[in-house]
């Protein structure tokens, strides 16, 4: 699991980014206090670190700089001041990213997300399984006993989101948000005839009533 | 200075010389002074003082002219006191400290209004950032705790940071050139980031988007090409009817890089159409209820002009709008790298 740490001043923003980040599966190191940052890194380096510009003792590009002189860990600069000479800066000594506040949070994520692949090899799970029905990320098919049928992008999309909420029933909002953010624009009714769908081709591979549906409340497998 | 003018100044002087002839006339006819010595004097009196009164007019009419030249070679008009000669005669010497002391507290006046404008903007900027805080923590706080409820608030929260982000540019606008960073963006990541900031907003309302054939590079600045973005997402959603759909599309021609942004929205007039990126301007679909300020497409149009993109509206009632947004290649971008 992967640890962000967080260095932000505004106590409800650091606490609710604490909640969003270990909920999408990674671990969250708050530092104590703003005078021992450097030594606090330098003692437990954390795999990302969000930085905030403005900060009480020291600046966010002051901590950058010292940062970069012992380690190469990938930073992110979140922060509310947004002219380009903040952006040049947090380019020039050594930040990763930098993203304006108010953000938004599947960007965010997304950014975490695509850094620490970048920097870290991948560790995601290629392969899925529940029960019997296994499904195949890298080359988009979803196999049940020896018998394998291809998913559209939608499709396998909707099914990674359903495997990893397993046991869970998924609220079609949910899955409707995690579309977008995968880039995937699909409206409620999409939603549906794409579900109609992955129906009739489980029933291919012999698989059926997989997909409950819950009415008004969502899918569960 | 016109001569009759002149003269109608002069006429206290010329009845003095007058009466003082007539005077002299009656005076020296009554010592038995010979009538011809008499029209000798009064010939030579006129003369002189005909010729005095007539030089002068001739100096004060090219004193003027002068004058009056520099002040169309002026720039400033207001700083002919501070370039004209010194004058001589005490009339002009009192005008010309009268104006001086015009033109100085005139120039007061503009330097306190100058620094309380600069001194509000900076204030309107500072306020903006620090609201941003709090505006980012209600969007973690709804983002962490989901349901219908708080997808309503983040939906609203979206357009707040819209409006916030509007007045902050807007501040800003007139002075792009000393906040921009030229970079290489690919246009459909720019769409799709800009959708994903509008998620809730477009959700709310139904709307279906697309993204067709956008992976063109463009060279601009990424952070104004979000904001001109998310006003025209913002327009397609206040302007929408049943089934709104947005159509992002984009082309390459004649050297540029073409963005179409098409809707199936409430459309504009046709008479309304040429004035849409005027200040404050709302036409039609402003009448109709819609909340409009007039700002958006105004400020849309200006930070377009900045960054050399061309800007085009095409519309007819009922049938959707279509932005167009013209990128320069920007060739010499790549050679410089």
């Amino acid at each position: 699991m992967h640890q962000i740490m967080v260095i932000e001043d505004d106590p409800v923003i650091q606490e609710e980014l604490s909640v969003l980040l270990k909920s999408n599966g990674y671990e969250v190191i708050l530092p104590k206090g703003f005078f021992n940052i450097i030594s606090e890194i330098q003692k437990s380096p954390p795999h990302l670190i969000l930085l905030d510009i403005n900060l009480p003792v020291q600046d966010g590009f002051k901590i950058c700089s010292e940062i970069r002189t012992f380690s190469n860990v990938p930073i992110i600069f979140v922060t509310s001041r947004n002219t380009d000479m903040d952006e040049l800066n947090s380019i020039m000594l050594g930040g990763d990213d930098f993203i304006t506040k108010p953000y938004n949070t599947s960007i965010l994520l997304a950014r975490i997300a695509s850094l620490l692949k970048r920097t870290y090899a991948s560790e995601h799970a290629e392969v899925m399984t529940f029960g019997e029905v296994t499904l195949h990320l890298g080359n988009s098919k979803i196999e049940h006993q020896g018998n394998s049928v291809e998913l559209t992008k939608n499709e396998l999309k909707i099914m990674a989101f359903l495997f990893r909420n397993a046991g869970k029933i998924v609220p079609r909002a949910d899955l409707v948000e995690y579309l977008w953010d995968s880039q995937l624009y699909v409206d409620d009714n999409a939603l549906s005839v794409n579900i109609t769908r992955i129906r009739e081709k489980l029933k291919q591979i012999g698989v059926t009533d997989f997909i409950q549906t819950k009415h008004r409340q969502g899918y569960l497998i | 200075m016109r001569y009759k003018e002149y003269l109608k100044d002069q006429l206290p002087a010329i009845v003095t010389h007058i009466l003082s002839m007539l005077f002299c006339v009656v005076f020296l006819s009554a010592i038995d002074m010979q009538a011809s010595i008499l029209l000798i004097l009064l010939v030579f009196w006129i003369l002189i003082a005909a010729s005095y009164i007539h030089i002068r007019f001739f100096l004060r009419k090219r004193y003027f002219a002068e004058l009056l030249l520099q002040l169309e070679r002026l720039d400033k008009k207001y700083l002919i006191s501070e370039v004209m000669e010194h004058p001589i005669l005490t009339e002009d010497k009192i005008y010309y400290h009268l104006l001086k002391a015009a033109n100085k507290s005139m120039m007061e006046q503009v330097s306190e209004s100058k620094r309380e404008r600069k001194e509000y903007k900076e204030y309107i900027e500072q306020w903006i950032h620090d609201v941003k805080t709090p505006i980012s923590a209600m969007k973690l706080i709804c983002e962490n705790n989901k349901s219908d409820t708080t997808r309503k608030l983040m939906a609203e929260m979206e357009k707040v940071s819209h409006y916030t982000d509007q007045a902050l540019y807007y501040a800003r606008s007139e002075n792009v050139e000393k906040d921009y960073l030229i970079k290489e963006v690919l246009l459909s990541e720019m769409i799709h980031a800009t959708v994903a900031e509008n998620k809730q907003m477009l959700l709310q309302n139904h709307v279906s988007v697309e993204v067709k054939n956008c992976d063109y590079t463009v060279y601009t600045d990424e952070k104004w090409i979000g904001f001109i973005l998310n006003q025209l997402i913002a327009n397609t959603v206040k302007y929408s009817e049943k089934e709104p759909q947005i159509i992002f599309e984009a082309d390459s021609k004649q050297g540029q890089i073409l963005l179409m942004l098409r809707d199936n929205g409430i459309g504009i007039l046709e008479s309304d159409l040429p004035r849409i990126f005027e200040k404050g301007f709302t036409g039609e679909n402003g009448r109709i209820g819609k909340s409009s300020t007039g700002i958006g497409l105004f400020l849309c149009k200006r930070l377009c002009e900045k960054l050399g993109i061309g800007i085009a509206v095409k519309s007819k009632p009922g049938q959707g709008t279509t932005v167009e947004l013209y990128f320069p290649k920007g060739d010499f971008v790549k050679v410089q790298e």
